[in-house]
């Protein structure tokens, strides 16, 4: 965790904290929707739903690590999967998606499911 | 670049509306089957077969066709150090700060150090001085 002083010595600019958080966080909650439609579709029930869930969030995350994170960053000398030019914590940049889209894809998960299957 | 997102976005969103289509056509298919097995009164109820492999697969690169779509459409991240974003301020300008139709960011402030360029204090007025004294010199004479 930065201190006071770190965090004077070198300064973060929180309207490009905003706007990188909105970014990403815009993103999943549109792919939630979809990989629930998806899922609908594909008539998973119980754990395989929420693994499948998981399993392409994860997939959308490290999607946008290769095409927005990963040319700048890695040409600025960060080590590979080290965010720290965009994003304040890693761990935010990585899992910071699995809760905040989960209710947009039960909604589509459900609605879906029963559409396919009327 | 918009254009290109947009267009496999809406083209993963073709085959998803296909796949979801094709699957609520196999699964009416299928309860029909059944209720028309089950007035024959055949024993064997039959199970409800799993959805067929080309609409599975149809619907997974679907999906992933519409992530890609996504992600190459979301806006430009921007450093979040002080020092790293006013540099790439200083470097690129307005040029680092366009959004994927090419227009400049409405929240762009450009450099923060303007206040500093304009500063009275920091004008060179000996410089100045010469320049002036170099062009009254150059001037022809007699006017």
């Amino acid at each position: 965790m930065p201190t006071e002083k770190e965090f004077q010595i070198a300064p973060i600019v929180p309207e490009s904290v905003m706007h990188n958080t909105k970014a990403l966080s815009n993103l999943q909650n549109l792919t939630a929707s979809i990989f629930g439609a998806a899922a609908g579709i594909l008539g998973l029930e119980s754990y395989s739903g929420f693994l499948f869930y998981f399993v392409f969030t994860i997939f959308t995350t490290a999607l946008f690590y290769a095409i927005r994170v990963a040319p700048t960053s890695l040409k600025a000398g960060h080590t590979v999967l080290d965010t720290s030019r965009y994003f304040r914590s890693s761990y935010e940049f990585w899992s910071g998606g699995l809760l905040g889209g989960l209710a947009g894809y039960i909604l589509t998960w459900t609605l879906f499911y029963g559409l396919v299957r009327a | 670049m918009t254009w290109l997102s947009k267009g496999t976005t809406a083209f993963g969103l073709v085959l998803l509306t296909h796949a979801c289509y094709s699957a609520h056509e196999h699964s009416a298919l299928q309860s029909h089957r059944a209720a028309s097995l089950s007035s024959l009164a055949s024993a064997q109820s039959s199970a409800v077969s799993s959805l067929p492999i080309d609409i599975t697969i149809e619907t997974i690169v679907a999906t992933l066709i519409v992530c890609l779509g996504l992600v190459s459409g979301t806006s430009q991240l921007r450093p979040i150090q002080w020092r790293v974003w006013a540099g790439k301020i200083e470097r690129e300008g307005e040029a680092g700060f366009r959004n994927s139709s090419g227009e400049v960011d409405k929240d762009y402030v450009g450099n923060p150090f303007r206040l500093l360029e304009s500063r009275p204090g920091f004008i060179d007025i000996r410089k100045q001085r010469r320049e002036f004294a170099t062009w009254v010199k150059g001037r022809p004479t007699g006017t």
